[in-house]
């Protein structure tokens, strides 16, 4: 289990590591290298050139508050996500979030960039941005152009970055209301079965992820004040989202996650 | 425009302390390049996939896998491995708590195991059995059912 | 004699003597072992479930920079196969068709590993695939065919029946049916696999260094499949990181290994990754048991009739069949510790395109625990009784020892009620049910399943693919300290602090002058290795023999130099000295002098030297352990998810040797047991692939997923040597079935019971979906 031959190109500016994109269309970026590196392990990426983009850290790992919203660089490893004291106090749920990927040393090298790009429908972070309403920032030899994350993620591991682009950073609106986050998985660090975001304040939003190919975020209208009927809520709200074929399983874990959420936020 | 190769590269580790200047490829992880250029074995590979966390090493100080990195982006940090970990002449506290509370059987998991409890400890923070276990959680180990090593990394931590 | 009656050591929590080299990363695995000149393999393996090859072209795999061999067959035409017990063996490399996803066909010598991958990709096969055969019921059919036309899908067949069977069972009050099964587990120890080989230059011998547990065991076969003279070969195991079975078996790679350092006259060195390890070791467990039994109004079980089926996969590993093991063994103990008069069983062993079954600790432990323990509960629940009367009102009394089973096993005398009501008493039970009941109302449902199990150990008999005896030969060096070389392989055990305990307790010397060689052919004596819970009872008694006879030997020296009666003399804390008489003394170094160095001063007529060997079979042809194990698990009813919360075990293993290393094992079986519960599960899909080849997929359980384990021992001596009984595989055996158990029970409300292991979430959430609707 070695990797195939790949060269190396260390970006040492965002001008670098794009033009190198640009000059090489099968080239990748490394970032963390926690879902990279085992693809290329098991030769199921087989990338020509790797663009590290490690040296750009300083540049990359931006935490700040600018009021009204929370801007995160790329290259936000997890392990920090999870313990910054300004994430924690503006947008505790995101900390939260983080602290439930992986293990101890994964957190340490995998980056907010890299677990957006690789879009693992079962991952944390993509929901979050997409219960947060974020704001996704990518930059390519043509300049810089933003994506919402509602429009970002479009199906398993696929996203709405170009093979040349760079995403650089994240801009979150401050959360409004209460948030609860929930997830249920075999093991401590494992991906989830199934995980929920909910939002509770002048409207009503739950975020699922593991659910489907991309994260599924649906507003409700009106959310019953018992839990049996609203257990039934939540399964609506996911038969309308994803269908009816999930199997009977994940259904009664995407509404355990749901409620679970939901108590949080009170 | 950054420079592109894929032939081997000549890099600087700091490894333990020390400096190895290596030409490795690319492709070359640093586990193996920890084991098979610098000949530090205790450094352990159990699935090249980040999950075992038999490779965990410290870089700059914090637990990650040397299963998941290449050498070559290791120029300008610190790396540490068990072989760092273990004093010229005997045990470490750490160790010898492993020794005392019998908290390996095979062995193989123990530098990983060793390293990633060696992290913790240097947190300095108050440990629960919980706490302990769920930093471990990362670091699995077949033989021994966990409970002595959590026991092992407690007792260091009262000995520190 | 005097000093074996009080024993220092024995007994002791003696902290180990490997612990130093493992701590401080100075011990050498397999792949630390580098020499100059090595060359590393990679393997093409199947794709295909079922296939025949059409063609293989290596030309552009051999071109590749650093590549020095391409082998397929041709290049390596040894088979593995146990001619005259089974119809089939297995090549080394696959001979015109392959078996099972995994098997190896091409295997690529190169530079190093990352080389050798390189040209196994370009390597080209052509296939024409066949249908799978994959389904158990079916294959014994022989559907949709066979899977080696020149023998049945059936390979192991049996059947059995207590006399009075038929009548006993027709007459009972009540009947239950249940059709039991557990998914293909494995053993994934953390090291995976691995060998090299290297011809000495000077002697033409080869040198084989091999990850197992068996050394003489893989140099018998080695010399049997390769037809090179036993003597030539020297198989050394390194440290070992693991082995619970799996890695007892002779292996094709072991061959094409050595059959490549043969060829190229290179050391050549072969480690399996961990995809590789979940395609290719042996595989465990993947039983069926379609299960009846009849019992009477008071609980009391009169007669189970099962039906064992096991899918071999596509060979059968040398030296072990998994399948007839798991069955044959299993059907020996499906009593358990209860006294049920009548049995009757039918076995069928499968082929099919599978991984080869074999050994993963515990083999036919679990299994048994699993159905045995699973039937108490059903009949404990079908009469509304308390699951833990039940036990009591079928468990032997200690007056019925020893206890001849339905089966015609004789178990040792043991502490079966006793151990299991201390193992009530320690988890509270009588106040579980209280709690229990209080917590359903707010919504939590929590369980408790109860273990009683008896842990078959030492094997005498050769079924186990192992030799019945082992072996030890003792040399006191003339500096009065001891080189002991036994033919175990240990993996992690402890034997080399183990060991030297019993042989310094012999011949009173300090735990550090002894010794402990093993693993290496050239230095110990034939032996089996270490399986099958008998390096303590069968390696111990060997070690206490020799101990006893090297005693005597220097008894006799000192008797002589201190003129006194052999019988008279006392070895302890490095000394002879003269019974009563501790003036009379001489240390034991000057012994060793005058047998080596100053032989003038030895009693005439006996051997320069002070060296022995002595083997040892045990008196009974298998030792029983037994123990209770109780777990408490709280199951999420909405999330399918259980956790194990509480554990305690009472272990009765016999005289214990060291209870620290005792207690290592218990842990360590215990934790594998909540992965054979809950977590870890070899799936294969309709096409024969399978698809948990990842560590993320084959879910092992981290410190977070393992409660924390009271335990408590109970010594009942066995009429082995010392006392002491086999418990390498009890935590394992008894632990699946007591999680199993707890999850029926927390599940009672829906009416839940397990029938297959491992309890996955999903099928928690049917359980309580089914009840709901
Ligand atoms: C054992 C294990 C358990 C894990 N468990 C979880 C878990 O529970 N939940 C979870 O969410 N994740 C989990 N992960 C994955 C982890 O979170 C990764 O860190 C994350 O998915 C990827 O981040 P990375 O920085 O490591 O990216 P990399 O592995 O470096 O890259 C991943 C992909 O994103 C691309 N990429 C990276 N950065 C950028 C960028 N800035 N712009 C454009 N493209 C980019 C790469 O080219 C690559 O295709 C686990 C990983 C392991 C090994
Ligand atoms: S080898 Fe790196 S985590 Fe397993
Ligand atoms: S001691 Fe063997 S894997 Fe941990």
């Amino acid at each position: 289990m070695k990797p195939a031959p790949f060269g190396w190109i260390r970006a040492h500016s965002v001008a670098e590591a794009v033009a190198a994109l640009r000059e090489h269309p099968e080239a990748k970026v490394i970032a963390g290298g926690q879902s990279l590196v085992p693809l290329l392990n098991f030769r199921l990426s087989r990338p020509s050139h790797l663009v590290d983009i490690n040296p750009l850290e300083t540049s990359l790992n931006q935490v700040e508050w600018s009021g009204s919203a929370l801007t995160l660089g790329a290259l936000v490893r997890h392990q920090r996500l999870a313990e910054h004291p300004v994430v924690r106090e503006r947008v505790p749920v995101l900390s939260r979030a983080a602290s439930h990927i992986g293990h101890w040393a994964i957190r340490v090298r995998g980056t907010l960039g890299g677990s957006i790009s690789h879009a693992d429908p079962a991952a944390e972070l993509p929901a979050a941005m997409v219960a947060l309403n974020a704001v996704l920032v990518a930059q390519s030899a043509d300049g810089t152009r933003e994506i919402p994350a509602s429009e970002f993620f479009q199906g398993y591991y696929t996203t709405a970055l170009q093979a040349d682009e760079l995403l650089t950073a994240v801009r979150i609106p401050a959360p409004e209301g209460r948030w609860g986050f929930a997830e249920v998985a075999r093991r401590l660090g494992d991906f989830a079965l199934a995980g929920a975001f909910v939002q509770r304040g002048s409207r009503v939003a739950v975020t699922w992820f593991g659910v489907a190919g991309a994260p599924v975020r649906v507003e409700l209208t009106e959310v019953p004040a018992d839990a049996r009927e609203r257990e039934v809520a939540w399964r609506q709200a996911l038969t309308t989202a994803v269908g009816s074929d999930l199997e009977v399983a994940k259904v009664a874990q995407a509404v355990a996650v749901a409620e679970k959420a939901w108590s949080e936020a009170q | 425009m950054a420079e592109a190769s894929i032939q081997p590269l000549t890099v600087t580790l700091k490894v333990n302390g020390r400096d190895y200047t290596v030409t490795v490829e690319p492709r070359w992880t640093l586990a193996d390049v920890l084991r098979h250029q610098l000949g530090l074995t205790g450094t352990h590979v159990g699935c090249e996939q980040g999950v075992c966390g038999a490779c965990t090493v410290l870089v700059d100080g914090e637990p990650a896998r040397s299963c998941l990195m290449f050498a070559v982006q290791m120029e300008g940090h610190e790396i540490v491995t068990i072989e760092g970990l273990t004093p010229e002449a005997g045990l470490s506290p750490l160790q010898e708590a492993f020794h005392r509370h019998h908290a390996l059987q095979c062995g193989f998991c123990t530098p990983g195991m060793l390293v990633t409890a060696t992290a913790l400890l240097n947190q300095g923070k108050p440990l629960t059995e919980e706490t302990v276990r769920e930093a471990l959680s990362g670091n699995l180990c077949r033989c021994t059912g966990y409970q002595f090593i959590v026991d092992a990394v407690m007792d260091a931590q009262g000995g520190k | 004699m005097q000093q074996a009656m009080r024993p220092q050591m024995m007994g002791a929590r003696v902290s180990r003597v490997e612990d130093q080299r493992l701590l401080t990363a100075q011990a050498r695995f397999m792949d630390d072992i580098q020499v100059p000149g090595m060359l590393e393999i990679a393997f093409v393996r199947s794709p295909h479930a079922a296939a025949e090859i059409v063609s293989i072209d290596t030309s552009r795999a051999a071109q590749v920079p650093g590549v020095h061999k391409v082998m397929t067959f041709d290049d390596c035409p040894y088979w593995l196969w146990m001619r005259g017990v089974f119809k089939v063996g297995q090549p080394a490399l696959a001979h015109g068709e392959v078996y099972y996803v995994g098997q190896p066909v091409v295997a690529v010598v190169a530079e190093n590993r990352y080389i050798a991958e390189d040209a196994a990709e370009l390597v080209e096969v052509v296939y024409r695939p066949k249908e799978p055969v994959l389904d158990m019921r079916e294959a014994i059919a022989e559907r949709p065919r066979r899977v080696h036309p020149e023998a049945e899908n059936v390979f192991f067949h049996r059947e059995y029946q207590t006399p009075g069977f038929e009548e006993a069972f027709a007459q009972a009050p009540h009947h239950l049916s249940e059709t039991f099964s557990l998914s293909r587990q494995t053993a994934v120890t953390l090291e995976p696999r691995g060998t090299a080989a290297m011809v000495d230059p000077a002697t033409g011998r080869l040198t084989v260094y091999a990850s197992t547990q068996a050394p003489h065991r893989v140099r018998l076969d080695l010399a049997t499949f390769m037809d090179i003279p036993e003597t030539q070969i020297r198989v050394i195991t390194p440290e070992v990181g693991g082995g619970f079975g799996m890695k007892a078996a002779t292996y094709p790679e072991d061959v094409v290994v050595v059959q490549a350092a043969r060829t190229l006259r290179r050391p050549v060195k072969w480690i399996s990754d961990r995809m590789e390890s979940l395609l290719s070791d042996v595989h465990g467990r993947d039983d069926i048991h379609d299960v009846e039994v009849a019992f009477d109004d008071t609980g009391k079980i009169i007669a189970i009739r099962d039906h064992l089926m096991a899918d071999g996969g596509a060979f059968i590993p040398v030296p072990f069949s998994g399948a007839v093991g798991e069955t044959s063994l299993a059907a020996m103990v499906l009593t358990g510790p209860y006294d049920i008069p009548h049995l009757a069983y039918t076995i069928d062993c499968t082929f099919s395109n599978k991984t080869p079954l074999g050994a993963y600790r515990g083999v036919w432990g679990p299994v048994a625990s699993f159905i045995q323990e699973g039937i108490v509960d059903r009949v404990a629940r079908y009469l509304k009784m308390d699951p833990a009367e039940v036990r009591r009102r079928n468990m032997i009394r200690d007056e019925q020892f020893p206890y001849k089973n339905a089966a015609g096993m004789v178990y040792d005398r043991g502490s079966y009620l006793e151990s299991f009501e201390r193992a009530l008493d320690m988890i509270g039970y009588a106040d579980f049910r209280a709690r229990q009941k209080a917590l359903r109302q707010q919504g939590r449902y929590l369980g408790i399943g109860i273990s009683c199990f008896v842990e078959p150990s030492a094997m005498a008999s050769s079924e186990a693919g192992s030799v019945g005896y082992e072996s030890c030969s003792l040399r006191m060096e003339p500096s009065g300290r001891v080189i002991a070389a036994l033919g175990l392989g240990p993996t992690g055990q402890g034997h080399e602090t183990t060991m030297a305990q019993l042989i310094a307790d012999q011949i009173g010397v300090k735990l550090e002058d002894v010794i402990v060689l093993h693993g290496d052919t050239d230095s110990a004596p034939m032996g089996g290795g270490t399986g099958g819970s008998r390096s303590a009872t069968i390696g111990g008694g060997a070690a206490l023999v020799a101990g006893r006879q090297l005693r005597e030997k220097l008894a006799q020296v000192a008797a002589h130099l201190l003129e006194a009666a052999p019988e008279d003399i006392v070895l302890e804390d490095g000394k002879a000295w003269v019974s009563g008489v501790p003036e009379r003394s001489l240390a034991i170094r000057d012994i060793a002098r005058a047998a080596y160095l100053d032989v003038k001063r030895m009693p005439g007529g006996m051997p320069v030297g002070l060296e022995v060997t002595a083997r040892y079979l045990p008196p009974r042809p298998i030792t029983f352990s037994n123990g209770c194990h109780i777990a408490e698990v709280e199951v999420d009813i909405r999330t399918g998810v259980a956790r194990v919360t509480r554990y305690v075990v009472v272990n009765d293993c016999g005289r214990l040797i060291n209870p620290t290393i005792v207690e290592g094992q218990i842990l360590g079986g215990v934790a594998q047991g909540v992965g054979s519960a809950i977590l870890e599960r070899l799936h294969y899909d309709e096409n024969g692939q399978l698809t948990t080849t990842t560590l993320l997929d084959y879910l092992l359980p981290e410190a977070t997923d393992v409660p924390r384990v009271q335990m408590a021992h109970i010594e009942t001596p066995s009429e082995s040597e010392g006392g002491i009984k086999g418990m390498g595989e009890g935590s394992l055996i008894a632990s699946p079935a007591a999680i199993a158990g707890a999850i029926a029970d927390a599940l009672e409300p829906f009416g839940g019971l397990v029938d297959r292991l491992p309890v996955q979430p999903s099928d928690v959430l049917a359980m309580v979906g089914r009840a709901a609707s």
